[in-house]
C-alpha cells in the first residue's frame, strides 16, 4: 500500500522534486564557486570575505527547505480535495492509516532533496582547499536542510489535510493577530503583536527555530 | 432472510433543509436492490452512510455484518464502490490506476481485471484525465468488479453513458453476479435499467424510503383501478389506496398498492363497481408513488 501511495505521489510531485534536487545540489556547488568574488583562488582567500559570501547563501536553503516542504505537501493532497476524498474514504484503511501512508510518502520525497544537497555540499567542500581556522559542515548542513523541510512539509501537510472548517480556524489566527495590531495603531500604541509572535515562533526555542540562525556550509 | 445492509433508525443532517430520516433498510444477501429516487432525494447520501463515508446523526448500520463506521474499513475490503462521479486520479494512466488499487485488495484478480479491460478496450496507457465519460465508467465498474467483492456498491454508475457503453457496464455486471453469490446496491433514476436487472427495490424521497419491497410485487402490486359507484368511507380495504381522482362521468380513479386478483370480492362488499384494472410498469408506478407521496390522498 505504501508502495502504492508512494507512486501516486511521485507521478504528480515529480517535477517539484526533481526541480528541488537539482537546486539542492548546485546551491552549496555555486556558494562555493562564487565565494570570494569568483576568483576562486583557494587559500589565498580572506576568511572574513569567505565567511560573509557563505553567510549571504543561507536564506537561499533557508527558502529551498520552505518551498520543497510547501510545494510536496500541497501536491500530497490536491488530488485528494479535487475527488472531495471520495476515493480516499472507500479504500478499505482506516483514516489515520492513509494519512499515515501519505504522510510518510511526502517525507520519503523529501529525502533525495536533502541527500542532494548533503552530495552537492560535500563535492563543494572536498573540492575547496580551506584557509586555516575554516572548516565545511556539509552532514550538519544537509541535516539542517532535511529537518526544515520535513518541518514545512508537516505543517502544510497538516492544514492542507484538514477541513475547510480547520483551515478557516488557522486563517481566523492569522487575521486575529493582523487586527490585534491594527487596533493597537488606532489606539496610538505600536504594533507589536504580529512582530512578537513570529519573534516567538523563530526564535531559538521556537517551532519554527531551525530557520533561523547560521546556515553555514563553511563556518569556523 | 440475512441481510447484506441493514439500517434502523437512521438520520442524518445534510443541510437545514435537508435531512435523512429515520432510514431502515434491508438488503437481502445475494440480492440486486434497485435504490430508486429522483434527483436529491438522498440516494448518494444513504449510499455514503453505508460506506461510513459520512457518520449518521443517530440510527445504526450493519453492512456484511459489520458496525458502519466503526468497521467501515474492514467492509471496504469486501465491498466494490462505484461512486457518482468519477472519483479516480486523474493523471494515473489506466494501468497505474489498476496497479494503485490493487495495491489495496487481497481478492483483486488479475486476470480477471485484464480480461475486463480488454472487453471494456480500455486504453491501458492513457491518462484517465483524457479517457471519454464511458470509457471512466468502465474503469470504475472494472476496479470494482475486479475486487472481487462480496457486496457491490453503485451510485449511478450508467448515468450519462451512451446505450452501447451502459450494456457493457451492466453485462459485465450480471456475469459478476451469474458467477458469484454478491449482493448488489444499484442507485439509479433510470427506471427501466432497474426494472429489468433488479429483484428488490427501493424508493427515496426527500430522505424517506417511501417503498421496499421485492421487484414483482412492485410491478404486480400497484394498479390503477377504474371503479364506480365507490362510498366515501371505505372501511378496511385489503390493498393500499395510495389516491383516488373523478375519472370520466362517475367514474374515479385509484391507484392502488398491494392488489391481488381476488380482491375484486372487496367492491361487491361495499357496493360498488370494479370496472377496469390497469397494470402499470415499474416507471408509471414510480412516478404515481412519488406523486401520492408528495400529494396525499384528501
Amino acid at each position: 500500500m505504501f508502495k502504492a501511495i508512494l507512486f501516486t505521489q511521485w507521478r504528480w510531485g515529480r517535477v517539484l522534486v526533481a526541480t528541488c534536487v537539482v537546486a539542492g545540489f548546485a546551491i552549496p556547488v555555486f556558494s562555493v564557486r562564487n565565494a570570494g568574488g569568483g576568483s576562486w583562488n583557494g587559500p589565498m582567500w580572506n576568511a572574513l570575505d569567505l565567511l560573509a559570501s557563505m553567510q549571504s547563501y543561507g536564506p537561499i536553503y533557508v527558502l529551498l527547505a520552505g518551498f520543497a516542504g510547501i510545494a510536496l505537501s500541497t501536491s500530497a493532497w490536491a488530488p485528494d480535495h479535487a475527488g472531495r476524498h471520495v476515493y480516499a474514504l472507500s479504500l478499505p484503511l482506516a483514516r489515520w492509516h492513509y494519512v499515515l501512508l501519505r504522510y510518510g510518502s511526502g517525507v520519503v520525497l523529501l529525502v533525495p532533496v536533502s541527500l542532494a544537497l548533503w552530495i552537492g555540499a560535500l563535492v563543494a567542500s572536498v573540492s575547496t582547499p580551506l584557509p586555516t581556522g575554516l572548516h565545511a559542515y556539509p552532514g550538519a548542513l544537509a541535516l539542517r536542510f532535511a529537518l526544515a523541510s520535513v518541518l514545512s512539509f508537516s505543517v502544510i501537510f497538516a492544514v492542507a489535510s484538514g477541513t475547510k472548517r480547520s483551515a478557516g480556524y488557522a486563517l481566523a489566527v492569522l487575521l486575529g493577530l493582523v487586527l490585534a495590531d491594527l487596533l493597537i495603531s488606532l489606539f496610538g500604541g505600536t504594533p507589536v503583536v504580529i512582530e512578537s509572535t513570529l519573534g516567538w515562533l523563530f526564535s531559538s526555542s521556537g517551532v519554527f527555530g531551525i530557520f533561523t540562525g547560521r546556515w553555514m556550509l563553511i563556518d569556523v | 432472510m440475512t441481510h447484506a445492509i441493514q439500517t434502523r433508525d437512521l438520520t442524518y443532517r445534510a443541510s437545514k433543509t435537508f435531512e435523512i430520516r429515520d432510514l431502515a433498510l434491508n438488503v437481502p444477501h445475494g440480492s440486486l436492490y434497485g435504490f430508486l429516487g429522483p434527483n436529491g432525494s438522498g440516494k448518494t447520501t444513504t449510499i455514503r452512510l453505508i460506506l461510513g463515508l459520512l457518520r449518521p446523526v443517530a440510527g445504526s448500520i450493519s453492512v456484511l455484518s459489520h458496525s458502519i463506521p466503526r468497521e467501515s474499513p474492514r467492509m471496504l475490503g469486501r465491498t466494490g464502490y462505484v461512486p457518482e462521479r468519477p472519483h479516480l486520479y486523474p493523471m494515473l494512466t489506466v494501468e497505474e490506476a489498476m496497479r494503485y488499487h490493487a495495491a489495496f485488495y487481497p481478492s483483486w484478480d488479475w486476470k480477471w481485471a485484464d480480461e475486463l479491460a480488454a472487453t471494456f478496450l480500455l486504453p491501458r496507457q492513457n491518462k484517465i484525465g483524457g479517457l471519454s465519460k464511458g470509457e471512466t465508467g468502465k474503469l470504475m465498474m472494472l476496479l470494482a468488479l475486479a475486487q472481487r467483492p462480496e457486496l457491490l456498491v453503485l451510485d449511478e454508475p450508467t448515468d450519462g453513458l451512451d446505450p452501447v457503453v451502459r450494456r457493457d457496464v451492466l453485462m459485465a455486471l450480471l456475469d459478476y453476479v451469474s458467477q458469484t453469490s454478491a449482493t448488489v446496491f444499484i442507485s439509479s433514476h433510470l427506471v427501466h435499467e432497474l426494472e429489468r436487472i433488479c429483484d428488490w427495490v427501493g424508493v427515496m424521497d426527500r430522505g424517506w424510503l417511501i417503498a421496499e419491497l421485492p421487484m414483482q410485487s412492485f410491478k404486480n402490486g400497484i394498479k390503477r383501478l377504474r371503479v364506480s359507484n365507490a362510498p366515501a368511507m371505505l372501511g378496511d380495504a385489503p390493498f393500499v389506496v395510495l389516491s383516488r381522482e373523478p375519472g370520466e362521468g362517475a367514474h374515479e380513479l385509484w391507484l392502488v398498492r398491494g392488489w391481488q386478483p381476488p380482491m375484486t370480492q372487496f367492491f361487491d362488499g361495499i357496493g360498488a363497481n370494479l370496472r377496469e384494472v390497469v397494470d402499470l410498469d415499474l416507471e408509471e408506478g414510480f412516478v404515481e408513488l412519488l406523486r401520492t407521496f408528495r400529494q396525499p390522498q384528501s
